[in-house]
This record gives structure tokens, C-alpha cells and sequence, in this order.
């Protein structure tokens, strides 16, 4: 029996024997048992009220595997058809629920109370009090200014990346050897970027690009001095480093673009830019859509190149808000209020990939 | 020899026959068994030849090196402990992970002594920006997991203060010859509570560095070497469009340090401040001692921070992206490397400009003390007093071996625990450590003995002024001490932040940058716990 | 045929010319990227032979501006007169190498496996898990992309001191693969889309139950994109930098750690640091040049549909 909106449309014979159901609950439940017990036992011990002589919570840990295996089977084992379909994504969900919960729950606790960790008075509840340092904090809303510049960058880069694709796709010689040259930055690590390229290669005396920067006319380059300046080259060292991810993205799309497109619009006379224009841009739109939601989500996280290379100067212009948090996080070991301050990030970031989304999706919505 | 390495020998002023001379004198002390006058006992045969290795102008030192020195210097050891006696002993050691230096010499320093006992050390390396956050991290979530550790000083309150060293024991005060420390290394620094925790590798001051090619007879920097802070800056401005002597590139002046640095940074900015705040009379200057409130805005350090911005105001005083530098580019990529005249630094530059890879500026550079200023603050009467007025900076006050409590439970451990820390911390080993680029000052009196170091091929003029400046603050009657309360860094790392926004202009003036910094202290240490670092904060003046 | 009869006329001539032109501006821009894209890397690995004052002057060709030394090779032990003696910085170097390359492999596989099995789920089915549907179901993966990982920081702290997880290489492979498998599930989804129904059908029809038809039939259509995947994953693994500083001390420690901690109070030693760059970039090179196929193969598919 096929579920309602299932796109696999199968009959299955499910007739499952009585015996095959009521073991499937025993082993679920048994599991179940052993868990529970096995947690109650290291909370006892953990209070103190009996003595086991636990070193760590490492029971629990694998009484909770040996339960996700026994509901898994007995998934299968009790619904049938239905249970090995559900067992295509069980381990995936419960992995991720179990490793994402309680730390996020901790989370929150976190960030509603008051932890310097130099304090000996350890963590203390504070109510809305973070939330109201942060609505006042300078530094934090610049931060949050700085991710729409950088955010806004993204367009140049998808530009440049779908030229780029457009180069690869085309009739050229030594394809590989092109395609591996501009794969490589993407494997070069943000921390070697950013002390190779933005403080060996940037150096304003006698970096590379300093001299080429005086060839080319520039009395005094200074890469990092204003504010303009500084956020250019941050966002150009970040680009350079990204641009082959939504390079290849683009370009795994144009290969799937039929020759007799473009040929049937050649045909009709089209020339080169408008073939490009009403063919090959409209049925490129899914995958750059794609490309540009996940770059974004990786650009709202940029942090390592900041840290490195200006601390998020000069004065606070290049400052992300994962640097921002960072350095309040480590330097100042203030962690409720760095806590409270990424989690209001996180919010404002599911918010607005929600709605970019559903934008998304609209716009894509009447080509089907 | 090879001819770059005779290059470099001569590079760094000896020539041919000082070279075959050194040689000579070594070997012949060492036939004679350390006769030279002024090196106590036969260890002075023992001192003169690890100062051989490698040898000054012969480049930096290699793993080989350290783990020839680390064998030489076992004798201290074999007196406490049996060959093999900690078998089967595993520790974690924790330091700094910066290249070359501080872990790096400690593994090649340990591999015999772990040959030797039999134990085992596990490392755990440290970014230094990283150091303070994952130090208090380990401490707040109860993640300690490490019997050693290297620590500053400043770090003794959040350490000690909680209960998580182990007291030295007496065998070790012994074997590391305590007594031999210079006087602001003594009790009270390293110890809490009257109990003594501390194993000192480092002496930690500023110390003023400068190009002695840019002063004196007909230098574009002035005849005179400039000694307050009225005089660098007005020397920073008068060597605007002027060419450096030694590179050809445009001359610079004093270099500040625009950009913080993990919190090291603060000591910048406090290096022109202590001449203006630090009064004989008291001992506290960052802080009032009876209610915390900072003084960080008093009118003392509105005028350094001023200093600044009027450079800063001056085209071409820095060079070019300044904003950009940080406390490590200022003494590496600038002054080391032939750019910029002045400098205050931690006094290893000295002995890097002349053994390390990276300085040109071995023979022009020279050594003083913390300018001071014509005129100084009175915090407790609230005015100016038009009186001179020198204060160094005890910046850091030193890096130190530290055994954790991890370890107090186990006898056998804890005794290879502090057998390990204190070859680390040894006398002999201690030299070699201050003479070669191993990120450590000189710390104790008996490294001041000006023949040993002639005798390992420093130039004598050199070392004396080098050394001689590091012992003019170690001695200073009125050098300015920070305070070891816990959270220290905190402090400085907002202060940078606020200082980096008001160099950007984002600050109307330096008195109000002074003041988004004083009431970002208040904050901390509202958040800390005012009573608490109340009652810390006098407790290290000794108040 | 002795004498030419039919001539070029001069539109074809001129096309011919707007050819050529063609021909070197996409040429140019080419080599232009390249050029872009491969001098910071020809960079590092040049300084990574350099000498203190070549570095400071910015030589760049060896040979020509500046002659070369084994100094940063000979700070980690790698130069050729180290090679074979004990070198206690290679050993360092070794063992986090070794960390890095277990700890990714293993991260990535995990999440491959994992993620293609939900994403192959969410592709065929509708699920409903109490209130969530397949959307909300992708959406909460998904969204596993977006954490920041400061938010998590001193939860997982905590979280791995009560399991005894800190300082181990499982610790730091569970939490990898968590922060990589959205991204797989994200591409994975897109690659099943793209297979039609029909064979699976055609198969079960034969007899297969689900999974016998996902193992055969399904999967090898789908390796390409795996591959892909996997290579991504494990890009993004091997450079990760924030968590492995947090979590490790000294068993567990990767590459970016030692990296990152090349600076300090007492200066750079651009050689060193160039030469463990190149080394920590090395093998993904490798991966790159030997699997780069896959990467372009992988990514299409449903993505044009």
C-alpha cells in the first residue's frame, strides 16, 4: 500500500504476522527499559543518593545507541513497508536531535544568565538582561550593518562565478587542467588564506600586490586603513576563496542544459546574448538560487579571515558578527551574553533564509 | 665554516679573529675547567658551552640544539632523581605553541630528561590569543587536564586564587637556586597566600628600543636620544619625508600599535601612561584600591591617549596601514625589519635582533629605558605637578612554570611533575634560554654577568647596553606593577576594542574614548564581583 | 579539382577574424582566473622556501630573485638533512596530520552515508513525524547549516566532559559530521530528484523490497554525486578550525589548530608557516586533481528540472 503523496507508487503485501509485530514492541520497548534505567541509575549516582561508582555519563550514552538501534528494528519490524521506508531517514533525524537538543537547550540557558568565567560566583540567572545590554551595544548592531555589505558582495561574486562557468563550459582545450586551477582555493583553509594572502601578499611595504599596486600608479597602498578599503579586501579575500564553490554549482547546471537549446535558438537567429539571456540565464535560475541561498548561508558565518587579519578594525568596520561574538566569547570570557548574542543572530538568520525561501520558491513556482 | 654563516657572524659584528678567539677561550676554559674570574664554580665551563650552541650569528637554533642543551643540563636533575625513577608516569605539559619558541624549546629541552627518568609528557599547544580564553574555560567548566603548565604571572589570581596549583615543595626551591631571582621576581609575585607556586623562566618588562643610527651627530633624528614622551613624538613628527639610513625607505618615527592583540595590546598604550600616572607615591594606577573605580579616564591617560591621536593626526608619522598593526607586526614586520625608529617591546628584542632570522637591524640597534615625561598626575590630589616623572613597565611581570593540583594526590607524579618544571626552570639552562631567541628575558642576577656573554661572541658595548636596560627597570623604584586580579585580560581586551574605535575616529576625543573604556570596566567588574576584586586588588599591591 | 572554385566571401572572413578574437578573450580570461586563482598558492609554497630577508623584500621567483633554503621545511622536520634523524616538531606535525585525515575521512563518510539515506527518503516518501512534514523535516537538516557554532560552544563543553568525549577523535568525527551533513542532504536530495521514479518501480515490480532496490539500483546512478559530496565534506572538515581548538588538547589535535597558533608574541616565521600551510593543503590538492571529475558530475543532475 503506497502512502498518500508518496512519489514511489508501489504495492506492497504487508501482511504482518501477529508474532513479527508483538517482538518488534518487545525489542523497542526493552531498549526503552534499559535506557531508563540505566539513566536513572547515573542520576542516583550523580546525586549521590547510591554509589555505583560511575566515572562518567558513558552508560547512558550507550544504553541511548542500543535504544536507537532497537527502535530502528523494531520500526521495521512492526510497521513493515512502512518502517523500512521510515528507516531511510531515522538515523539521520535521531543523530541529529540527539546531538542538537540538549546542547541548544543548555544553550538557551546560557544566554539568559549572567557567566563571566572569571567570576567565582559561576552562572547566574539575569533574566532579560542580556537582551536589553545587546539592544544597547554599539558594537553588535555594527556588526549586524557590516553582514548587509558583506551579504550585498555576494552579487559580484555570483556574477564572476557564472562567467567563470560560462568560460568552463565552453569549447576549450585542457579542460582539466582549468577546472582543477579554480577548484583549488576552495581548499586552501581560512586561516592559511588569511595569513598567506591578507598579511604576506597584502603587506603594504613589499607584498605582491603592494608593488604591483605602486606599478599600477597607487603612491601608498595601504589595503587595511580606511574602513572602505578594509572592508573591500576582507570581502575580496573571502570571494577568492568562495567563488569556486558557486562556480562548480553553476557549472554542473550548464552541463545539463541540452545542446538543442542552444542550437534551436541559433537557429531561430538569435545571437549570443540574447540565447544567453531567454535560454540559458532562465533554466540556470533553480541552481543559482541554490547557489546563492548556500553562499549566503556561508557568508553570514564568516569569521576566521576577520580574526586574523584586522580584529574587526579599523574601528569596527569589518567586523562580522561571528568575530564580534568571538572575541567576546574568548577575550572576554563574557559567555551568557556571547551566547545570548548568537542565538538572537540565529533567530534573525532563520528568518530571513525563511523568507528568502519562500521568495525563492515563488519566483520558481510559475516556470513549473 | 660556510661562507653564509661567516656572512652572518661578521653581519653581527665579529670578525675573523674574534670568531677563532671565542673559540680558543672556549676551549681552553674547558681544559682549564672554568677558571674565568667571575663565573662561580665549574658550571661556568658547563655555561660558556651551551652558549656555543649554535653560536650567536649562526642563525636560530634548531630542535637539535635544544635537546643538546637539555642534555647538558640534566646534572640538577640526576641530584634528585634515579635514572628511570618515573616509569610508566605520563603528564600533560601546556603551553604556548609560537614557532620556535616556548613549547617548542621545551620539547627539545625535555626529550632527555623524559629519556632519563622514564616519564612521558603529553603537550597541549596554545595559539597565544587563545591562551586566555581556553585557560579560563578549563577552569569555570572543571576541564583541567594538565599537570603542568606554563603560565603568566597575571593569571596567579584566577589559578592560585581557586585552589588549583599545588605548593612548591622545598627541594625544587633548592634545585632551581630561587634566591637568585631579581628583586620584583620575589615573594610576593608567585605566591598566594603566603605560599609559594611559582617557577620563574621570565622577567617580563618594556623596555625602550630605538635605532641608534637615527640620533647623534648630524642624524635626522636629533643628537640627543629622546627620553620623555614629549620628545618622541616631537621627534615622530620632525622625521616626516626624511629616508631611513639603513634601507633607503621612508623614516619613521615611534611605533604604536594601532590594533589590539588578544588584550596584550593594553600594555602599549599603558607604556605611555605609566610616565604620566604612576606617582612614586602610590603604588596603584590602574584602579582607586578602595572602590575599583578605574582611572582609566583620569587626566593622566587622556593625555597618552592623546599622544597617540595626535600622531596619528600627523600624515606619514606611521606608516602606511598602521591602523592595521599589531604589538607583533610593530617590533617583526617594522621595527626588526629595518622600518621605524623607535619601539617599546618586551626585551627579547633585544637578543633577536641579533640572533634571529628575521632582523636586519643587529648592529644599529640600542637599548634604554621607558621614556618618562616632563610632568605627572596626581591621582589622590587630582592635578598636575610639573615634576619629571619615569615609571617602566613590569608588562606581563614574567612567564612561569606552574604544577597543577591534578597531581597532588600522586606522589610519584607529583614529584616528576616539578622534577620536569624545574629543569625548565634551572640556573644554567635559564641562560641559555635569556641569550637565545626562546621568547624569555633575563630573570635572575647571574645572568647579568656581562663576561659570559662576551665569551659566547656578543658584542660587549652591545649586551651591556641590552642588559643594562632590562636591569635598570628590573630594579626601578618606581616601575608599575599590574594588578594580578582575576580577569585581568578582560579589562584590557575591551579597552582595546574601545581604543581601536577611538584611533578610527569614531571617538568626538580621546577623553571620551577614555571614557567608553572606564565604563566598560565598571561593567566587568560589576560583573566579577566588586567586593571580591576589591579585596584581590589590594592584596597584590601588598596593601 | 585543380583550382579553387568557391572563395570566402568577406562575411566569412570576418567571421573568421571575430573567431580568432573570440578564441584569445576567452583564453585571456581564462588565464587570467587561473593566474588569479593559483599565485597566492604558488606563493605559499615559494616562501615556504625563503630566508628572513627574502621575505621581507617580497622576492617571488625563486632563482631568479631569491635562492632558496630549507628553513621551513627544516622547522618541521621535512627538509631532507631532517628526514631521518628524531625530529620532535615532525612528530607533532605527523600525529596531527594523521588526526586531521581520520577524523575528516571519517566525518565525511559518516555524513555521506547518513544524508543520503534521509535524502533519499525525503525524495520518495512523505513522512509525517508527529506535527512535521517532508519540508519541515528537510528544513530542520537544513538548518543545521545555519547554527552559528559559538551558540554550542560551551554546551558541547559540557556535554563532552560528562561523556568523556573531550580530547577524542570520536568526539570530534560525531560533531563534524553533524556540521556537515546538511549540505550533503542538501545535494543528495537535489541527485535523487533527478533519477525517475520508474526504475525503482520496475525493480520492486521484480520482487526487490525498497531497500534491494536502493542498494542496486538506485545507488550507483547516485555515486557520482556522493563522490561530490563527499569531497565538499571533507573539504570543509579538514579546514575547520573553531570546534578543534575548543574540544582537543593533545590526542585529538588536527591541522588548522597548529596552523592558527603559528603566531605570537615573538613574530612569524613566514617560512614555517608557509611550509605547513602547504602541507595541510597538499592532500586536498591531491583529492581535488584526482577526483575532479566527479565534483562537476556529481553536482548535476536534477539540478535543471
Amino acid at each position: 500500500m503506497a502512502g498518500s503523496g508518496d512519489l514511489l507508487h508501489v504495492v506492497t503485501n504487508d501482511n504482518l504476522p501477529a508474532g513479527r509485530v508483538a517482538l518488534g514492541r518487545l525489542v523497542m520497548n526493552a531498549a526503552a527499559a534499559i535506557l531508563i534505567a540505566v539513566t536513572a541509575a547515573q542520576i542516583a549516582d550523580a546525586q549521590g543518593w547510591i554509589d555505583l561508582g560511575f566515572a562518567n555519563w558513558r552508560p547512558t550514552l550507550y544504553a541511548y545507541v542500543l535504544w536507537g538501534f532497537a527502535f530502528c528494528w523494531g520500526q521495521v519490524l512492526t510497521r513493515g513497508e512502512q518502517g523500512k521506508r521510515a528507516l531511510f531517514v531515522l538515523p539521520a533525524a535521531l543523530f541529529v536531535v540527539s546531538m542538537v537538543v540538549f546542547p541548544l537547550l543548555f544553550g538557551l540557558v546560557i544566554a539568559f544568565s549572567d557567566w563571566n568565567l572569571s567570576s567565582p560566583d559561576g552562572r547566574r540567572f539575569n533574566g532579560l538582561d542580556n537582551i536589553r545590554q545587546m539592544w544597547g551595544d554599539p558594537f553588535y548592531w555594527n556588526a549586524l550593518l557590516n553582514m548587509v555589505w558583506y551579504t550585498l558582495a555576494i552579487a559580484v561574486e555570483y556574477a564572476i562565478a557564472f562567467g567563470l562557468a560560462l568560460l568552463l563550459n565552453a569549447q576549450i582545450v585542457a579542460r582539466k587542467f582549468w577546472r582543477v586551477a579554480f577548484l583549488l582555493p576552495l581548499m586552501l583553509s581560512p586561516v592559511a588564506v588569511s595569513w598567506m594572502v591578507g598579511k604576506s601578499m597584502l603587506e603594504p611595504r613589499f607584498g605582491p600586490i603592494a608593488r604591483l599596486a605602486r606599478a599600477l600608479g597607487w603612491e601608498n597602498p595601504s589595503f587595511f586603513a580606511s574602513p572602505e578599503m578594509a572592508r573591500l579586501s576582507i570581502m575580496v579575500m573571502d570571494a577568492w576563496t568562495f567563488i569556486p564553490f558557486m562556480m562548480i554549482m553553476i557549472l554542473a547546471g550548464l552541463q545539463a542544459i541540452p545542446r538543442e537549446l542552444h542550437e534551436a535558438a541559433r537557429v531561430d537567429g538569435a545571437s549570443g546574448w540574447r540565447t544567453f539571456w531567454e535560454v540559458t540565464f532562465p533554466l540556470m535560475l533553480p541552481v543559482s538560487i541554490t547557489a546563492i541561498l548556500i553562499r549566503i548561508i556561508f557568508k553570514l558565518k564568516i569569521a576566521d579571515i576577520i580574526i586574523n587579519v584586522t580584529s574587526g578594525g579599523p574601528g569596527g568596520a569589518t567586523d562580522s558578527v561571528t568575530s564580534f561574538i568571538f572575541r567576546e566569547y574568548r577575550d572576554r570570557s563574557n559567555v551568557g551574553y556571547g551566547t545570548l548574542l548568537a542565538m538572537v543572530y540565529l533567530v534573525l538568520i532563520v528568518i530571513a533564509m525563511t523568507l528568502l525561501m519562500k521568495l525563492a520558491d515563488r519566483w520558481m513556482r510559475p516556470r513549473h | 665554516m660556510k661562507v653564509e654563516h661567516y656572512n652572518m657572524a661578521v653581519r653581527a659584528g665579529m670578525t675573523r679573529r674574534r670568531l677563532l678567539q671565542t673559540a680558543a677561550s672556549v676551549g681552553a676554559i674547558g681544559a682549564f675547567g672554568g677558571v674565568a674570574p667571575a663565573l662561580a664554580g665549574g658550571h661556568g665551563a658547563l655555561r660558556a658551552q651551551i652558549l656555543q650552541i649554535p653560536g650567536v650569528g649562526k642563525g636560530s637554533p634548531t630542535d637539535a640544539d635544544w635537546q643538546k642543551v637539555g642534555e647538558l643540563c640534566l646534572e640538577a636533575t640526576k641530584a634528585n632523581v634515579a635514572e628511570g625513577e618515573f616509569a610508566g608516569v605520563e603528564l600533560t605539559f601546556m603551553g604556548l605553541n609560537n614557532q620556535n619558541l616556548h613549547n617548542f624549546l621545551f620539547r627539545g629541552f625535555l626529550k632527555p630528561w623524559e629519556a632519563y627518568t622514564g616519564a612521558k609528557i603529553n603537550w597541549i599547544d596554545l595559539a597565544q590569543a587563545d591562551y586566555n580564553a581556553r585557560l579560563q574555560q578549563s577552569i569555570a567548566t572543571g576541564t583541567v587536564d594538565y599537570d603542568i603548565l606554563e603560565m603568566g604571572a597575571p593569571f596567579e589570581g584566577d589559578t592560585a586564587g581557586r585552589g588549583l596549583l599545588d605548593e612548591m615543595p622545598d627541594w625544587v626551591k633548592t634545585q632551581i637556586e630561587a634566591d637568585d631571582l631579581v628583586g620584583y621576581l620575589q615573594p610576593p609575585v608567585g605566591t598566594w597566600n603566603g605560599k609559594s607556586y611559582r617557577i620563574t623562566i621570565d622577567g617580563d618588562c618594556h623596555t625602550f628600543a630605538y635605532r641608534k643610527d637615527y640620533f647623534g651627530e648630524g642624524a635626522i633624528g636629533g643628537a640627543e636620544v629622546p627620553k620623555t614622551w614629549q620628545q618622541v613624538n616631537a621627534v615622530s613628527k620632525a622625521l616626516v619625508g626624511k629616508t631611513d639610513p639603513l634601507t633607503g625607505l621612508p623614516a619613521h618615527g615611534y611605533l604604536d600599535p594601532l590594533k589590539g592583540w588578544g588584550g596584550f595590546g593594553f600594555y602599549f598604550i599603558a607604556n605611555r601612561a605609566t610616565a604620566y600616572v604612576k606617582h612614586p607615591d602610590d603604588p596603584a594606577w590602574l584602579f582607586d584600591p578602595e572602590t575599583m573605580k578605574p582611572r582609566v579616564n583620569n587626566p593622566g591617560w587622556v593625555q597618552a591617549i592623546q599622544d597617540v591621536m595626535d600622531l596619528i593626526a600627523t600624515p606619514g608619522a606611521y606608516p602606511a596601514d598602521q591602523i592595521n598593526a599589531d604589538p607583533g607586526t610593530t617590533a617583526f614586520s617594522q621595527f626588526l625589519a629595518g622600518t621605524g625608529s623607535m619601539l617599546m617591546w618586551w626585551g627579547d628584542v633585544g637578543s633577536m635582533a641579533r640572533t634571529s632570522d628575521t632582523s636586519v637591524v643587529g648592529d644599529v640597534a640600542a637599548f634604554g629605558i621607558n621614556p618618562g615625561s616632563e610632568r605627572r598626575y596626581n591621582s589622590a590630589a587630582g592635578a598636575w605637578e610639573e615634576t619629571a616623572n619615569e615609571a617602566p613597565l613590569m608588562a606581563y611581570i614574567g612567564w612561569g612554570v606552574y604544577v597543577t593540583s591534578r597531581v597532588s594526590g600522586d606522589e610519584k607524579k607529583r614529584k616528576a611533575a616539578w622534577s620536569a618544571a624545574a629543569h625548565l626552570g634551572g640556573k644554567d639552562i635559564s641562560l641559555w634560554m635569556a641569550a637565545y631567541p626562546s621568547g624569555f628575558q633575563p630573570y635572575r642576577n647571574s645572568h647579568f654577568q656581562y663576561e659570559e656573554w662576551e665569551a659566547a661572541g656578543y658584542d660587549r658595548a652591545y649586551v651591556e647596553d641590552y642588559l643594562g636596560s632590562n636591569a635598570d627597570s628590573y630594579n626601578h623604584p618606581n616601575a608599575a606593577i599590574e594588578p594580578r586580579i582575576p580577569g585581568i585580560f578582560q579589562y584590557y581586551s575591551v579597552a582595546e576594542d574601545e581604543l581601536a574605535k577611538g584611533f578610527a575616529g569614531q571617538y568626538a576625543s580621546a577623553q571620551e574614548t577614555a571614557d567608553a573604556i572606564a565604563a566598560a570596566w565598571e561593567k566587568i567588574t560589576d560583573q566579577i564581583g566588586r567586593d571580591s576584586q576589591i579585596a584581590l586588588y589590594k592584596a597584590s599591591l601588598g596593601l | 579539382m585543380g583550382t579553387q572554385i568557391f572563395h570566402d566571401t568577406e562575411t566569412d572572413l570576418r567571421h573568421r577574424a571575430a573567431w580568432w578574437v573570440g578564441r584569445i578573450a576567452i583564453y585571456g580570461a581564462l588565464g587570467f582566473w587561473a593566474f588569479i586563482c593559483l599565485f597566492p598558492i604558488f606563493w605559499t609554497i615559494t616562501t615556504s622556501f625563503k630566508m628572513a630577508p627574502d621575505v621581507m623584500k617580497g622576492n617571488i621567483l625563486p632563482w631568479w630573485d631569491f635562492r632558496p633554503a630549507w628553513l621551513g621545511w627544516r622547522s618541521l622536520g621535512l627538509s631532507p638533512d631532517t628526514i631521518g634523524t628524531v625530529s620532535t616538531p615532525r612528530d607533532e606535525f605527523m600525529k596531527r596530520f594523521i588526526n586531521s585525515l581520520v577524523i575528516s575521512v571519517s566525518a565525511s563518510t559518516l555524513a555521506v552515508v547518513l544524508g543520503s539515506l534521509a535524502a533519499y527518503g525525503l525524495s520518495r516518501f512523505s513522512y509525517r513525524f508527529g506535527p512535521m512534514k517532508n519540508a519541515d523535516i528537510s528544513f530542520f537538516f537544513l538548518s543545521q547549516l545555519i547554527l552559528p557554532p559559538v551558540v554550542l560552544a560551551l554546551p558541547f563543553l559540557v556535554l563532552y566532559k560528562s561523556l568523556a568525549l573531550l580530547d577524542s577523535r570520536v568526539g570530534l568525527i560525531l560533531l563534524y559530521t553533524l556540521t556537515v551533513l546538511p549540505i550533503v542532504v542538501w545535494i543528495m536530495r537535489d541527485q535523487f530528484a533527478g533519477i525517475p521514479t520508474e526504475l525503482e518501480e520496475a525493480a520492486m515490480v521484480d520482487g526487490l523490497s525498497i531497500w534491494g532496490a536502493f542498494l542496486t539500483i538506485v545507488l550507483p546512478i547516485a555515486l557520482p554525486g556522493m563522490v561530490a559530496a563527499f569531497i565538499l565534506s571533507l573539504v570543509l572538515t579538514w579546514n575547520e578550525y573553531f570546534f578543534a581548538a575548543l574540544l582537543t588538547s593533545t590526542h585529538a589535535n588536527t591541522l588548522p589548530v597548529m596552523v592558527a597558533s603559528q603566531t605570537g608574541s615573538q613574530g612569524i616565521s613566514w617560512w614555517s608557516m608557509a611550509a605547513l600551510s602547504t602541507a595541510a593543503i597538499a592532500p586536498l590538492v591531491v583529492v581535488g586533481v584526482l577526483l575532479e571529475r566527479y565534483i562537476i558530475k556529481g553536482m548535476a543532475a536534477g539540478a535543471v528540472k
